[in-house]
């Protein structure tokens, strides 16, 4: 695609994007190996005393750290709260993990017949996917939750689940249609020589070869998904089923959570998340990178 | 045959079951809370359901920046809702709307008077509407002058006790190389934002509404107004750094670049908290500056819906929950208070030895106990949150000097005057 | 493009049922709210017509936030497109240690809003921020610079951290998008023209202009309405300085418990949107809507 990059530069530019996106989170995993008392003396670092484990073993097992062993402390002043974190981050992924198969589900078909396809109510239906997300969703919030609670879904996963699929399902069919449309035309004449179905035409030919596409859309939607506040918020009335990104914006305003223990707190959110994530991209990149949809 | 006597086994353990369905009868409370501590809610949930055979506590939490706006989802859409923690800024418009219900709709009135006389001052006019007692107190706290002990010895300051005193201070520290001597929790989103305004006012001695409340704080005489454009040169002569958050504040203070802040007394434990911070036990409290030294108190109350009233069943258990959590003898009043350091409405703890043993190690009980004592409530009508999220942002303006301090104060005079005839009239 | 006779309904209800739940009542819903007068203090809630709209449009908070909204999203979208194209671009070839970076990248969309809104908190603090430590540190500032709390780098600051919440999924959408150029044309492409830009512009931005635009418009769709990282991170502040439109609706709503002005903002805010959408896809024709 391009020439070779000077080696240098290329380190350069890597460097460079690497201290963006991943500095901030670098600064997390620090803070929650370093307690406050260090942390905030300028004359104190990482290496007066050596990466501290004890905030996460308290989120873990709710053992106290040490320093609150001491005759002085109070051992009240550590909240509760953080050691809902593992809890929560599992909530989480089981609805995300829902919602992503839900949109693709229901989603690539669509997308499909949006791509390749030109029939009556076209326009109207697809102009009506496009400009669902434009409502705010906080301006709707009373009315989904009094339709949700009607259907004696208030508190529960599921109905969590139908709101976030709901939410990232106009973006799924928009980005799968463009993908779809990629697909050069030569490839469903021959599979129309063969006497394909609809269907046989998406489920053995389009499907396999946008796969890296439905794959970077199943991540966005899981990540619509995993990120959403609002509806987490209101939706979920019980410690045990609220999903991670509810506990994390209790945990930023508690005074009972020193820096420390909250970044101790954000780091675990993030390290399985990105586990998974990184899993599913790595297969999309290598079916991208092999040329999965070359003609 | 041996189907005949599974069959029959299942007839006769199902009907013990109905049996037992019948007679047991339990009702669920549902019983929505914001999740400070949420460990020791649940614990003192379950003394409570071994206690009350028959009564089942469901505990909904919300955080506490959600709290409010949640619980008016729950309103909307009538979830069940039965005992709620209330917050003396909502109190008046809550039970204007029906939402709640007085206390003397569950409760015997010869308990509540009993109760009523344990209440402290500004916590029994926080808990009281259209003259009825509407909740008990579960925290109260006033607002707290705090400053950095070390580092006023350290330049020879001594305890502000009037406002000029602290520009005084800060303007010292500055010239001695302290950038923003004072941090401040500005963030016109929250309603302590305006608490803390109030507190100042009233170390000033000033009154923000008359008896017939109206407005008096757009005179450039009035306390409040002062203390405004006190808050405005100070901004203006750089000695105020702005924080969005108390618990930033709290990490801000524990690097040692801010001397003075005006916060909820509770942050003063966590600033003192001698396992995390490393500056633990620099930080006191001193009277609120002005020359009354009074401050804002507030209280936060367990609270029956108007839903749980009306049914008689759950009223019954709504009282028996709402006497255990926040009447005699207290234990629970006590515990939070011992364990978490939580302020508390009820007079009789201040007398309390494991009370003040646990309290001395982060405050001076002394100066605390005084401060509770001469602390005032604050002025809630049934419009008066609205109004407060419509001054709120005004406060912020003049404060770092966007608009003029008369400006704002006669705008906010307008705005509460229109919305006092407003519901005057409906 | 083939044709059919009938609307296929068993292909594409199962996606349009859904959003039509979620979105025909309660926008019907909220819209008829919006022209009432619909307050958690006053009972009855009796038409008013734009009454609604006409306060919002009055308000002191109005023109501010309408200001700001429209600047943050001016800043915010464009540099994400921008920013995303070049890293998608580059992480497209593989060298040394590519895998780690593109794995990396992901991260910031990871966090939930809140915990993104802590981390930048702490990159831009004045009193312990890691930002004023570095440039302290290596000598190229006396005293800390308040990002968060003064009117000129608040907005500035909150956008930065925008960005980097929304680039993971540009460059996710991005690189799907660079992989389905054909690789003999990008090859044919490298013979013809020697000068990368040249190539860029004639051969590889066509193939990829559909995915722009919907990132283009997915972004600035998101950078209007979106207020939680800011109000974590600024609460607002200071003054009026990041005040934003999509949280009025909230605040309308929710603190000053009126559900009609709430909902004017809300339609408000949708009309821009709309405006701003149309605006995109005017500027930027690409093959989205084509029948071909």
């Amino acid at each position: 695609m391009r020439g070779r990059l000077h080696p240098i530069l290329t380190f350069a530019f890597a460097a460079l994007i690497l201290l963006f996106t991943a500095g901030p989170v670098a600064l997390s995993l620090y803070g929650s190996l370093v307690p406050d008392r260090v942390l905030l003396d300028p004359d104190r670092s990482l290496w007066t005393e050596g990466p501290n484990f004890e905030s996460y073993r308290y989120v873990f097992t709710g053992q106290l750290p040490d320093s609150y062993l001491q005759e002085s402390a109070n051992r009240a002043m550590i909240s509760d709260a953080a050691r809902q974190v593992p809890q929560s981050l599992a909530n989480s992924l089981v609805v995300a993990l829902s919602a992503m198969a839900l949109n693709i589900l229901l989603g690539a078909p669509a997308a499909f017949l949006y791509a390749r396809y030109a029939f009556p109510g076209k326009k109207v239906t697809f102009l009506f996917l496009i400009l669902s997300p434009l409502v705010p969703a906080v301006a709707l919030v009373t009315p989904i939750y009094m339709m949700l609670q009607a259907l004696g879904l208030v508190g529960t996963q599921l109905g969590i689940v139908l709101v976030h699929a709901a939410k990232a399902l106009p973006f799924t069919v928009l980005i799968l249609s463009v993908f779809f449309r990629k697909i050069p035309p030569e490839i469903f004449e021959a599979a129309l020589l063969d006497h394909c179905s609809r269907f046989q035409t998406f489920w053995r030919v389009a499907l396999p070869l946008a796969l890296p596409s439905v794959g970077a859309t199943g991540l966005f939607a899981f990540m619509i998904s995993y990120s959403e506040f609002m509806f987490a918020m209101v939706l979920s009335g019980d410690a045990q089923t609220r999903p991670v990104s509810v506990v994390m914006a209790a945990l930023a305003r508690n005074t009972d959570v020193s820096w420390n223990l909250l970044n101790t707190a954000i780091f675990i959110a993030i390290v399985p998340t990105l586990v998974l994530v990184v899993l599913v991209w790595r297969f999309v990149v290598e079916g991208l990178l092999s040329g999965a949809v070359k003609g | 045959m041996q189907l005949r006597k599974l069959v029959a086994a299942m007839a006769l353990a199902s009907g013990t079951l109905l049996a037992q369905a019948v007679v047991a009868q339990e009702t669920t409370l549902e019983f929505v809370v914001w999740n400070y501590s949420l460990e020791t809610i649940q614990d003192n949930v379950r003394e409570f359901e071994a206690a009350n055979p028959g009564i089942k506590v469901n505990v909904t939490d919300y955080t506490w920046p959600d709290y409010q706006d949640s619980l008016v989802l729950r309103i909307r859409g009538n979830t069940q809702t039965d005992v709620v923690y209330g917050g003396q800024d909502w109190l008046p418009a809550w039970g204007a709307a029906g939402f709640i219900a007085p206390l003397e709709a569950v409760a015997p009135a010869e308990e509540i008077e009993a109760l009523k006389s344990d209440i402290a001052g500004f916590a029994l006019t926080d808990v009281t509407y259209d003259g009825k007692i509407y909740g008990l107190p579960y925290y109260a706290d006033t607002i707290s002058f705090i400053y950095n002990k070390k580092i006023l010895e350290d330049a020879g300051i001594a305890v502000p006790t009037t406002w000029e005193e602290v520009t005084a201070a800060a303007e010292k520290l500055k010239a001695g190389g302290m950038d923003k001597p004072i941090i401040y929790e500005y963030n016109q989103e929250l309603p302590n934002f305006y608490d803390a305004f109030v507190a100042q006012a009233y170390g000033r001695g000033a009154e923000l509404f008359d008896a017939e409340l109206n407005p008096q704080f757009a005179d450039p005489e009035n306390g409040a107004f002062k203390q405004l454009q006190w808050l405005a040169d100070a901004y203006s002569k750089g000695l105020v750094q702005s924080d969005n958050h108390e618990s930033t504040i709290i990490t801000a203070m524990n690097t040692g670049a801010h001397a003075f802040t005006i916060v909820y007394t509770y942050v003063l434990a966590a600033l003192n908290n001698t396992a995390e911070q490393p500056l633990a036990g620099q930080f006191a409290l001193a009277p609120m500056p002005g020359e009354a030294h009074s401050t804002l108190g507030f209280a936060k109350s367990y609270v029956v819906t108007a839903q749980a009233a009306a049914d008689p069943k759950r009223a019954e258990a709504a009282w028996k929950f709402v006497n255990f959590m926040a009447g005699r003898p207290y234990t629970v009043a006590k515990r939070w208070a011992v364990e978490k350091g939580l302020g508390f409405g009820q007079l009789p703890l201040f007398e309390d030895a494991d009370v003040k043993a646990a309290w001395g190690k982060w405050a001076d009980m002394a100066t605390l106990a005084d401060q509770a004592k001469s602390a005032k409530a604050g002025t809630y009508t049934e419009y008066s949150s609205v109004w407060s999220a419509y001054f709120r942002p005004l406060l912020a303006k003049a404060m770092v000097g966007e608009a003029s301090v008369d400006q704002v104060m006669k705008d906010g005079a307008e705005r509460w005057t229109m919305l006092k005839e407003q519901f005057a009239s409906r | 493009m083939w044709t059919l006779r009938r609307f296929p309904a068993l292909w594409l209800l199962p996606a349009l049922l859904p959003v039509a739940l979620m979105t025909i009542y309660p926008i019907a819903q909220a819209f008829w709210t919006s022209l009432h007068s619909v307050m958690l203090l006053f009972p009855g809630e009796p038409f008013v017509g734009l009454e609604n709209y006409l306060r919002v449009l009055g308000s002191n908070y109005f023109q501010d936030a309408l200001r700001n909204s429209l600047l943050f999203t001016l800043l915010a979208a464009p540099t994400v497109v921008v920013l995303g194209t070049l890293i998608a671009l580059f992480l497209h070839g593989r060298f040394l240690g590519s895998q780690v970076v593109r794995s990396l990248v992901l991260l910031p969309w990871v966090l939930p809003g809140a915990i993104s809104a802590v981390l930048w908190v702490w990159v831009f603090h004045p009193s312990f921020g890691v930002l004023n430590g570095l440039l302290q540190d290596l000598g190229l500032i006396e005293a800390s610079i308040p990002w968060l709390t003064s009117p000129r780098t608040a907005l500035p600051a909150v956008v930065v951290a925008h960005v980097w919440t929304q680039i993971p999924f540009a460059v996710v959408l991005l690189m799907a998008g660079l992989s389905t150029i054909n690789p003999e044309t990008l090859e044919a492409a490298a013979i013809d023209c020697r000068d990368p830009f040249k190539r860029f512009r004639y051969v590889v931005f066509p193939e990829i202009k559909s995915m722009i635009v919907v990132l283009l418009v997915y972004n600035a769709l998101t950078a209007f309405t979106s207020y939680d990282l800011v109000y974590a991170m600024t609460g607002g502040g200071p003054g009026t300085a990041t005040t934003l439109l999509s949280f009025q609706i909230w605040r309308e709503s929710f603190s000053m418990y009126d559900f009609g002005a709430g909902s004017a903002v809300a339609f408000i805010v949708v009309a821009v949107s709309a405006v701003l959408i149309v605006a995109i896809t005017r500027a930027l024709p690409s093959d989205l809507f084509a029948e071909s």
